[in-house]
């Protein structure tokens, strides 16, 4: 059971694609993996529809002689190529274990980069989506920690697979939670390894003892 | 507009029916679906364009970007009308999805802010999904409605009455079996056969 959902708000700007691309494939993967904000989106594009298309224009806006010439043209067009809704391959490999892709992941796996091993138990690949933007999948093996943080931005991260705590709560398949400058936290996995999807706005920035000294980590972190 | 020929067993348009009415503009989408009717088509763009145009306007600022965008939009909905799903959604919603689809491609192509990810790789609402790919009867664009309706008079009545059904009813085949009440196989393969003969009729005949 998913208990930690995009906000309203991020879900109207993913229907209406107003959202950083590396933000739009995370609340996409979320989407396709709880049909709550399915239903959600769904509603959210019918009433943008409703708004959109459902009000009165005037008619002078397209000429009679416009409107004609565009259906001649279109009606004499060509089928567009088609595109295939069936992703390449739906899953990915790692440790020796395999991870189902949900379909926003699976239409992009090919985005998807080498993985690295970061430090101990902790291994990063990025999802390259163009434009220098900023969105990772991390790889947490059982047991392990990632040192207490703020973000100098706002940090959105979705569980595509297992089980991860920190000091404020759990989280499963499906739940995303998005962080901003306000909040520190120690993710870790205890008993469970965990996949999960992440992008950040800007590094992220070590607040406790020795692992201040780990600043330069971020970078090699979210890169 | 290059005339349309109706044939004489299509359906009228209720007069009172408008575009706006969704059941109304979920029919002339199963119409251009089934039978690539011209007819339904320019009534739905009637509709819609104004309505799209506006939206561009004011998302665009700029009156040539708007108009493409009306272009490139209701081209999906002539071509890719088999897509629309009337359980998922409304007509004007599956419009909105594909103008919307579109206005991210315009912008991210946008020199300024070049990206790769495309509208398809985020929202999948003109991919073809395998039902849409599976359907080995879709028409010709050549066979056209009003040949059909011509060249039906000449099929068994069964045949005749499937192909009526599904071509210019809009049915699916799964709609004709239930309402003739046999077998989905039996409907299909009804179709092929006729398919096959209105394609022999029609070349013969050329
Ligand atoms: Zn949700």
């Amino acid at each position: 059971m998913i208990k930690s959902h995009p906000h309203e708000q991020l879900l109207v700007q993913y229907a209406t694609g107003e959202l950083n691309p590396a933000m739009l494939v995370m609340i996409g993967t979320h989407v396709d993996m709880c049909p709550q904000c399915q239903q959600h989106v769904a509603d959210i594009e019918e009433q943008i529809a409703l708004k959109v298309l459902g009000e009165r224009v005037t008619d002078a806006a397209l000429p009679n002689t416009v409107v004609d010439s565009m259906l001649e043209s279109i009606m004499n067009s060509p089928a567009p190529i088609q595109v295939r809704a069936e992703a390449a391959r739906d899953y990915i490999s790692l440790e020796g274990k395999r991870f189902a892709l949900p379909a926003t992941l699976a239409r992009n796996e090919h985005r998807i980069g080498q993985w690295h091993h970061m430090v101990s138990k902790l291994w990063r690949a990025p999802v390259d989506i163009g434009n220098g933007e900023m969105l990772n999948l991390i790889y947490m093996a059982d047991g392990a920690q990632v040192p207490e943080h703020t973000h100098k931005g706002r940090e959105a991260t979705l569980v595509i697979n297992g089980v991860f705590n920190d000091e404020f709560n759990e989280y499963r398949d499906g739940d995303f939670i998005l962080l901003d400058e306000h909040h520190k936290h120690t993710p870790q996995t205890q008993g469970e390894d965990c996949l999960t999807l992440a992008t950040l706005d800007a590094p992220m920035h070590f607040t406790a003892g020795i692992s201040r000294l780990l600043n330069p980590f971020s970078s090699l972190f979210f890169r | 507009m290059q005339s349309v020929i109706e044939s004489p067993t299509k359906r009228k348009p209720m007069s009172s029916a408008q575009p706006d009415s969704a059941e109304y503009a979920a029919e002339l989408l199963s119409r251009i679906a089934a039978s690539r009717s011209r007819q339904a088509f320019a009534e739905l763009f009637k509709h819609f364009a104004p309505k799209l145009q506006a939206y561009a306007t004011r998302q665009f600022g700029n009156e040539q970007t708007a108009m493409d965008l009306v272009q490139e939009t209701m081209t999906n909905v002539w071509h890719k009308a088999h897509l629309f799903k009337p359980d998922r959604g409304s007509a004007a919603t599956w419009i909105f999805t594909i103008a919307r689809n579109i206005r991210f491609d315009f912008l991210r192509k946008n020199k300024h802010r070049q990206y790769d990810l495309s509208a398809d790789d985020l929202w999948p609402v003109l991919a073809e999904t395998n039902e849409s790919l599976d359907d080995d009867y879709a028409l010709d664009d050549d066979l056209l409605l009003q040949q059909l309706a011509v060249y039906c008079e000449s099929l068994p009545i069964a045949q005749k009455e499937v192909v009526e059904l599904i071509y210019i009813e809009g049915k699916s085949q799964q709609e004709v079996a239930d309402a003739l009440e046999i077998p989905l196989g039996t409907v299909k393969s009804r179709t092929r056969l006729a398919l096959q003969k209105l394609k022999e009729l029609i070349k013969t005949d050329d």
